[in-house]
């Protein structure tokens, strides 16, 4: 890898990105407003396309099935009944729609702490400790960060359903719990970020190796955990063959797969259009609202992942 | 001496998990390409038999049209969708960082938006956008005198390009605003006192300084472009163009579970896996030469 | 002496996970059930699972539930076939678990019974409840001598059409003969309509239309098959087709029952759909089609047969079921008794009747949508009694209707005629089935 000199600069970079706020002040100093005008509205034409989708999903969980056939897709329906979709999506089934919510959690949730955790203890047994078979370890993880995930999801299916494992909770668990990238990012955060040194005076003072790691390394290395976190949270929640090819059994779906499982019937029930839309919004709502608000993490975050290369 | 051991205790439970859920299963998937399944009767109700296959399974599926055809349809995408998403992405991170608009965190954050929405829901979103009769774009191209069939054979693969790039855009943006910000403001001082002009600023300095970045977004997204899945297949019962071989991870799924010819499946498994990292080590090697050359 | 030691024990486990790696790599077979001893009945109750994707088809389960106190079957919805379902069904069965009956395809079935995830239901004596069963969907659900799973529904051909724009409007009668069908969809089409719409990547429809007109694709013969498309019912379907689409005859841009198709039924810019007796309940959501719809025979050849079948659904008893004796019965029951047939129509709006001699209550008035018509009766009975009964289902139907699609669509834009494509196709079919492990020959 080639980023090896960046690397060591990573808390450097960091101060000089805060000092990069006051830079852009200065230079908007000097800045005719004809041109911000153009570049704002410019960005604003494309900040349409980017809500399109979202704001036709808002506009349309109010309309009756007949109004969202039979009315502009753009504006409000002559019934509002936003409510009465919302509460039918929840009911739908026996209330299989939160449980799918609660599904997705699980697997992002918990796949993606343990899989955080994981990662990081390796990455930084990677990266701070020199032990024969520490390259070819290197090696066969990046061979793993390069082969897409779906190519391993049907040799997995067999592998998993030959110990007996697939249509539960662990089939869609188990390989959320990996994450190579994560590796990456932690051994090489960790490398810059927790010194030699540190960790030498930690021995002296009869720390444990696992408690060098959890009690002083750890804590040096939450802005990787931060980034590590998101990123595999994101990958497990989005990721659809792996529980497609993996679960037979409608209550253990995520959300995701639950409500292609409802697009899929409105092909011949058109009520599920309603449905469909009304989980599509209950399922944007909380995410959009995470993204913004966890927008900040994530950019300080990959400040440090995409220098690395 | 508990320094020597100590590095495997925190490796073991990532090796265990990687090695039994990535590297069991290619080696099992190494495997089944190699063979293939003899039966007797009509349907295979009086026995069947595994017997070893050689390179047959490999030499199928490089000789099966619609598999080849399902790669050369994922290039075709992957340097037209990922080029322009890239250059999106960059234009979209350069002016934002340009600070030549109002309201820049808000733009961005609007741009980052759709990451966070799964691909299985974008695709269920702007598929009820594509859909005549549903689609409020269609019905305003309409009455502006264009007929566009975002489902017809020819236009679907651009309408999932459009899916996709809509997804990530805002993400490689974010990378690269990243990388924009931990350029030097001496550099862009220097450049003030020259009288360079913003676009002068933005090729001369910004560009090159950003290639590390670009380079991770492209590679991520060529890898993401031949896991392409779950867009096509939501897609396939919507339009006429989508076949079950529409992209080679469809393909693969259907030999598995629709075609009954798991080898053929484990087959293509693998060269899929083959091509994505060879098309990464090779992007990887040529930014490390271009980085060595600088 | 202790790095050695962790690193010898660190390669002892990769090795054993190799080792466990490649043990299991024979590609998984399930079951062998099929050469087992039959399950015996089972002495008390018994809970049985029936993964299907006809809608509240546990509401058809309850009545046979509450008719006895033995078995109870509890229906569990899966997404349709080729959207998720059979995939869902072949890998759960894989996985060693699964239903104890799955909703499959009529032509699905052979493909179901390759992947070794059906039982042979000739071993539990099914084959003696045939008279009960219609023949026409009897013979769809056998291969050989075997029968792989119960007939649920069927969809004989026939053709629904605007009556209101075709004969009112226009003038036009529904075509008898696909000689008429060719006048009227080239005066139709002149006047700026399409008499009918085709989605040309739908395999489905040229294969009705060769089973109608007498061919028969897929012959098993002995240990083997014969696959023949290339005969003389088959070459005369395909070059009519080949003329119709060379002369834009019809409209080839979706298919029947998509959102497009609707729009332009409703709007009187598509007249008709030459499809299953399924698409009734369909045709009746045209918005505004009320009283203006009618239903008429599937247009015919001089020779061949009165109709053709296109879908249609069977119920499976899956290899993992430890009750096919039961599941039998249950499935007996609901495909042939009067209150199983009338439960299905009213709660999960089957095709046309497996039975023998009862297409179902609900289906013996006239119906005002369809002007009126008493259709099942007039109309659907003879097409379901004019099947053509050779025809057999070949283990790869996916595929083959994919290929036939993929060609339709290529005959279509002119590349290569349907004629031509039927030859291609016929090789490509036997070297599948030969890489698929099976015994298969050319025609002649």
């Amino acid at each position: 890898m080639t980023t090896t000199d960046t690397t060591k600069n990573a808390p450097a970079a960091r101060r000089r990105a805060a000092s990069t706020d006051s830079r852009a002040g200065s230079r908007d100093a000097g800045r005719k407003p004809t041109t911000t005008i153009i570049v704002t509205a410019l960005l604003a034409i494309i900040a349409l396309y980017f809500l399109v989708p979202v704001y036709w999903v808002v506009i349309n969980a109010t309309k009756s099935t007949e109004d969202l056939f039979g009315t502009s897709g753009f504006w409000f329906g002559e019934s509002f009944q936003l409510f009465e979709n919302l509460g039918a999506v929840l009911s739908a089934n026996g209330g299989i729609f939160p449980r799918w919510g609660v599904n997705s959690l699980l697997y992002a949730g918990v796949g993606s702490v343990v899989a955080t955790y994981f990662a990081t203890a390796a990455g930084y047994a990677l990266a701070k400790y020199r032990f024969p078979g520490r390259r070819f370890v290197y090696v066969l993880v990046l061979g793993g960060v390069l082969v897409p995930g779906t190519a391993v999801a049907l040799p997995l299916f067999f592998l998993f359903s030959s110990i007996g494992i697939t249509n539960t909770y662990w089939s869609v668990l188990i390989p959320s719990l990996v994450s190579p990238f994560g590796l990456f990012l932690a051994s090489i955060y960790a490398s810059a970020a927790v010194p030699d040194e540190m960790l030498e005076a930690g021995r002296i003072d009869g720390v444990g190796e696992l408690g060098l790691f959890h009690r002083l390394a750890l804590p040096q290395l939450v802005p990787a955990l931060v980034t590590i976190l998101l990123f595999q949270f994101v990958a497990i929640w989005n990721n659809y063959m792996l529980p497609l090819v993996m679960l037979a059994d409608e209550r253990l779906y995520p959300i995701t797969l639950g409500l292609d499982n409802w697009r899929a019937q409105t092909d011949r029930l058109p009520e599920f259009y309603q449905l469909t839309t009304g989980g599509a919004l209950l399922s944007v709502i909380p995410l959009a609202i995470l993204i913004l608000v966890l927008q900040r993490f994530w950019r300080g975050g990959l400040t440090e992942g995409s220098v690395k290369g | 001496m508990r320094s020597k051991t100590a590095p495997w205790v925190l490796l073991a439970p990532f090796l265990v998990l990687f090695i039994g859920t990535m590297i069991i299963p290619i080696i099992m998937a190494i495997g089944y390409s190699f063979t293939r399944v003899e039966r007797s009767g009509l349907l295979g109700e009086a026995g069947t038999e595994s017997t070893f296959a050689g390179l047959s399974n490999y030499i199928a599926a490089l000789t099966n049209v619609n598999f080849i055809e399902s790669i050369g349809r994922m290039i075709l995408f992957g340097v037209v969708q990922v080029t322009v998403m890239i250059v999106a992405a960059t234009v979209l991170a350069l002016l934002l960082e340009s600070a030549a608009a109002k309201w820049p965190g808000f733009f961005r954050a609007t741009y980052f938006l759709p990451y966070g929405i799964p691909g299985v829901i974008a695709t269920i979103l702007w598929s009820f956008l594509y859909v005549p009769g549903l689609s409020p774009i269609v019905d305003v191209l309409q009455v502006v005198g264009i007929n566009i069939d975002f489902l017809g054979p020819n236009m679907v693969l651009w309408s999932i390009a459009n899916i996709v790039t809509w997804t990530y855009t805002g993400y490689n943006m974010l990378i690269i605003i990243a990388q924009l910000k931990s350029i030097p403001g001496e550099l862009y001082e220097a450049a003030k006192i020259d009288g360079a002009s913003s676009f002068r600023v933005a090729m001369a300095i910004q560009l090159p300084l950003i290639r590390p970045a670009l380079m991770l977004t492209i590679i991520f997204s060529i890898i993401g472009t031949l896991q392409l899945f779950a867009e096509p297949r939501l897609l396939q019962t919507m339009s006429a163009g989508i076949t079950s071989e529409y992209t080679p991870n469809m393909s693969a799924y259907a030999f598995a579970f629709q075609y009954n010819d798991v080898g053929m499946a484990a087959a293509q498994a693998v060269i899929i896996a083959v091509a994505a990292f060879t098309l990464s080590a090779i992007a990887l090697g040529i930014s490390s030469w271009t980085e060595k050359r600088r | 002496m202790k790095p050695r030691l962790s690193r010898r024990s660190a390669l002892v486990g990769g090795g054993a996970a190799l080792t466990a790696g490649l043990a299991a790599c024979a590609p998984p077979n399930p079951g062998e059930v099929n050469a087992a001893p039959t399950i015996p009945p089972a002495d008390g109750k018994v809970r049985l699972t029936y993964w299907a994707w006809l809608k509240d088809l546990q509401n058809v389960c309850d009545v046979f539930n509450q008719s006895q106190d033995r078995i109870q079957v509890d229906a569990v919805w899966i997404p349709g076939g080729n959207t998720g379902g059979y995939a869902k069904i072949l890998s759960a069965i894989a996985a060693g678990g699964g239903p104890d009956i799955a909703q499959v395809e009529l032509r699905q079935v052979p493909e179901f019974a390759l992947a070794g995830a059906l039982v042979d239901l000739t071993r539990y004596g099914f084959a003696e409840q045939e008279p009960k069963f219609d023949p026409g969907a009897m013979s769809q659900a056998k291969v050989g001598d075997s029968y792989w799973a119960v007939p649920q529904d069927t969809g004989p051909v026939a053709t629904f059409y605007n009556r209101e724009v075709l004969e009112d409007e226009l003038g036009l009668e529904a075509p008898a003969t696909w000689d008429e069908f060719y006048e009227t969809a080239g005066i139709v089409s002149e006047a700026g309509k399409s008499l009918i719409s085709l989605d040309p990547s739908d395999g489905s429809h040229p294969i009705a239309w060769v089973m109608q007109a007498g061919a028969n694709w897929f012959r098993p013969e002995g240990d083997g098959w014969i696959v023949d498309m290339v005969g003389d019912a088959s070459m005369q379907v395909a070059e009519y087709w080949d003329r119709i689409f060379a002369e834009k005859l019809v409209g080839v841009g979706y298919g029947s029952f998509t959102t497009p198709w609707y729009a332009a039924a409703a709007e009187g810019n598509v007249l008709a759909s030459i499809s299953g007796s399924w698409s009734d309940a369909l045709v009746k959501t045209v918005p505004g089609g009320e009283g203006k719809w009618a239903v008429a025979p599937m247009p015919t050849w001089p020779d061949g047969y009165a109709s053709g079948g296109h879908g249609g659904s069977a119920a499976a008893v899956a290899s993992n079921s430890q009750h096919p004796v039961e599941a039998l019965e249950f499935l007996t029951w609901m495909c042939t008794d009067p209150a199983g047939i009338d439960a299905m129509i009213e709660h999960s709006g089957i095709g046309w009747s497996p039975a023998a001699d009862y297409i179902g209550e609900p289906r013996q008035q006239p119906d005002e949508f369809f002007s009126g018509q008493n259709y099942n009766e007039e109309v659907i009975v003879p097409m379901a009694e004019g099947q053509n009964l050779e025809w057999t289902w070949a283990p790869l139907m996916q595929r083959v209707q994919a290929i036939i699609g993929d060609g339709m669509t290529g005959a279509v834009t002119g590349d290569v005629p349907l004629a031509d494509m039927f030859a291609e196709a016929q090789t490509e079919i036997v070297d599948i089935m030969r890489t698929i492990g099976l015994n298969a020959e050319e025609a002649r």
